[in-house]
């Protein structure tokens, strides 16, 4: 297609194809990847709340934006297991929200530094990741997903009754159906305030303290999928997708790999349930309910499952659609309605989500005019 | 209470428990086994048969969008013995729907988009029936007739209607599994388990016993929800909240295995009314496991799981 002589002369579309051929060339290499990663979470809030015709359609608001970029990163953690390594689990809301409860009660009762308490919610999601792991993965596919589903729900129900308060005392450690409420955070390394503007510049146009140190996460995060996904250790997880029977054959030890590539995918959801910890200072229950699960798996194939930006922008359309949405007019009641209808047609008609849709888009615009072409 | 009365009344009580995850796992179970077809929607079947029952036994007060658009009392308000009968009916042509126009063009797509699909369609569900009738809790009345406590030897009183639940479960189990067993339709859905291609080689359409095996598990679930249904609040949550449990059971007894379903159901039904009822006394403190109930089935499940990966009943190449 494209060395086809169809306009011929102008160098401004000669100049264009040298900008394309040069985009085609580095848009997989890493330093390209993280000064785009870069841009976004910059321009961000900018294009999202202020910004002409774009801003005031969207309508945003600061608060989700940084949620959008907790999610995302949750929803990037997701994508490791479920569109590199082929597994789908429905029980993330399980170190989702131990995580977050992690969090809340290391500020409650240790510290309220941000940074320890994304550092411990982490760690706690990790060993649970770990545990829940080895149980689940003892069975394959459906079981899988079923198990992780089950267990998830097991901790629910734990943290509703069993584990409301500390077992002897009557401190709380989840405090059942009301949620953790006495989160109290100091300023980020005992200098910024979470809630006062960055300085200079980066105020004006970026936001608070708070949305800076959720896009440093974010960030991170990006970059750490992108450099787990592009090892050799992230082509043996799409190795598993593709044929787990062969990956075994070659002499790699399947089992153990899933369980890392889970492991991984808790860790990702523990950073992002410690920041939404910080986010909200309060923990719902419901962070531990099937429904955030859920969330987290319509986000990813929304956006596109197998792809690092897909579920960034699966977690934007999903939250957007939840917080906007679902205040304007006629269509805002039915808003879970609408997810759930898209969800579905993107399931049965582009498989590799939104994010895949200008390929697809792009391949069956091909395949027309080869028709064309008569070739 | 005497030890003797106690233990029977955690029978009674785990077995009416057990029966409605047995119910709904049945069907789920031989979908499952049958057309290989995971269905995560199965709890939707559910929520359907439990609105669908309450809709044509009486006349409720709705919320939601169907109260801003007009009405307040919907409902046919033909009592409770029609909608046992047309309620499976409704859900069997619902699931024959299903199996032609959603699974089986994903017969050929991996497992994870079968999931994803019938997890889509739980959530459309489900959310339909949260706008059009509210998220809030209706109370789905039973006739005075069967509501009434009956005595019981041994325990006492107990309600008559969970009785009937438990006498409905084991008159279906028996007739599902006279169907698969003894008859020339269930012979076909046996070897359409085994080996569906051969089944087609040999000139039978295997895809019309596949559209009544979806049938009948869906009308299982639908029945389910009519005799569940009364026993707790009728909201649009209570479709997810019976699939986890039913499908644990499904995953602990064997998939495609009669007798494991039922095995699984009574088993993790004992297991709750047991956490339950029990209290630890001694004479310095006691007690009460009752917050455990919920946690006990999910830990049983995993210690099963964990010595016996294949399920009780599932044969060790199943599965994986």
């Amino acid at each position: 297609m494209s060395d086809e002589p169809r306009i011929d002369g102008g160098t401004d579309i000669k100049r264009f194809r040298a900008l394309r051929d040069r985009y085609e060339a580095v848009k997989g290499e890493e330093y390209f990847v993280a000064i785009v990663a870069i841009i976004g979470l910059l321009a961000f809030p900018w294009v999202f709340i202020e910004s002409p015709v774009v801003g005031e359609f969207l309508d945003g608001y600061e608060s989700l934006a940084s949620l959008i970029l907790i999610w995302a990163i949750f929803a990037i953690g997701f994508d490791i297991l479920l569109g590199y390594t082929g597994l789908l689990s429905f029980g993330h809301a399980a170190f989702w929200g131990a995580s977050a409860y992690a969090a809340a009660n290391v500020s409650a009762y240790l510290t309220g530094s941000p940074l320890v308490m994304v550092i411990i919610g982490t760690g706690i999601a990790v060993l649970l990741a770990w545990g829940l792991g080895y149980l689940s993965l003892r069975r394959g596919g459906i079981y899988f997903a079923i198990l992780t589903l089950a267990f998830a729900q097991m901790l629910f129900y734990m943290a509703s009754s069993v584990l409301a308060t500390y077992p002897g005392s009557d401190k709380a450690l989840t405090n059942g159906e009301n949620g953790f409420t006495e989160v109290s955070l100091d300023p980020l390394l005992g200098t910024f305030e979470l809630s006062s503007d960055m300085p200079s510049i980066l105020g004006e146009f970026v936001g608070t303290w708070h949305y800076g140190f959720t896009a440093i996460f974010t960030l991170l995060a990006i970059l750490a999928g992108y450099r787990i996904l592009n090892s050799p250790y992230g082509l043996v997880f799409k190795a598993i997708r593709e044929n787990e029977q062969r990956t075994e054959f070659v002499g790699l030890n399947v089992w153990r790999y899933k369980l890392m590539a889970f492991i991984i995918s808790g860790a990702f959801a523990g950073v992002a349930g410690s920041l939404f910890t910080v986010h909200g200072s309060y923990v719902p229950l419901e962070s531990l309910y099937w429904t955030a699960s859920g969330e987290v798996v319509i986000m990813t194939v929304l956006g596109g499952a197998g792809s690092l930006f897909g579920p960034i922008f699966g977690a934007a359309v999903y939250l957007w659609v939840e917080n906007i949405v679902s205040g304007m007019g006629i269509i805002g009641p039915f808003w879970h309605l609408i997810l759930g209808v898209v969800f579905v047609a993107v399931i049965v008609l582009i498989p590799d989500g939104i994010w895949g849709l200008p390929r697809a888009i792009r391949k069956l615009w091909a395949y027309i005019t080869n028709l064309g072409g008569g070739t | 209470m005497s030890i003797l009365s106690e233990v029977a009344s955690i029978v009674l009580n785990g077995l009416q428990q057990g029966a409605i995850y047995v119910l709904v796992a049945m069907g789920l179970s031989i979908i499952l086994g049958t057309l290989k077809f995971v269905n995560f929607a199965h709890g939707a079947l559910y929520l359907i048969g439990t609105y669908a029952g309450m809709l044509i036994a009486l006349e409720i007060r709705v919320g939601g969008k169907l109260r801003e658009w007009g009405y307040t009392e919907l409902g046919l308000g033909w009592g409770f013995i029609p909608a046992l009968f047309i309620v499976p009916v409704l859900v069997f042509a619902i699931g024959m729907v299903m199996e032609r126009f959603i699974a089986r063009p994903f017969y050929d797509r991996p497992d994870t988009d079968q999931i994803l699909l019938t997890f889509g369609l739980a959530i459309i569900v489900q959310e339909s029936f949260r706008t059009l009738f509210g998220g809030r809790s209706y109370s789905f009345d039973l006739p005075a007739t069967v509501s009434v406590p009956v005595q019981v030897p041994l325990i006492g009183s107990y309600p008559l209607w969970r009785l009937i639940l438990i006498g409905i479960t084991v008159a279906l189990v028996i007739l599902v599994y006279l169907m698969i067993e003894y008859t020339d339709f269930g012979l076909v859905v046996r070897a359409g388990t085994a080996d569906a291609e051969m089944v087609r080689l040999l000139g039978i359409k295997i895809t019309r016993p596949y559209l009544v095996v979806f049938g009948i598990g869906a009308a299982l679930a639908g029945i389910a929800g009519v005799v569940g249904g009364p026993l707790y609040a009728v909201n649009p949550n209570i479709g997810m909240e019976v699939l986890v449990p039913a499908f644990l059971v499904v995953v602990i007894g064997g998939v495609g295995s009669l007798t494991g379903a039922v095995l699984g159901g009574v088993l993790l039904g004992l297991m709750q009314a047991f956490l339950t009822q029990f209290v630890f006394v001694t004479p310095w403190f006691s007690y009460s496991f009752s917050p455990w109930a919920q946690v006990g089935i999910y830990l049983l499940a995993a210690v099963i799981l964990l010595t016996k990966p294949e399920g009780l009943m599932g044969s060790a190449e199943v599965g994986t």
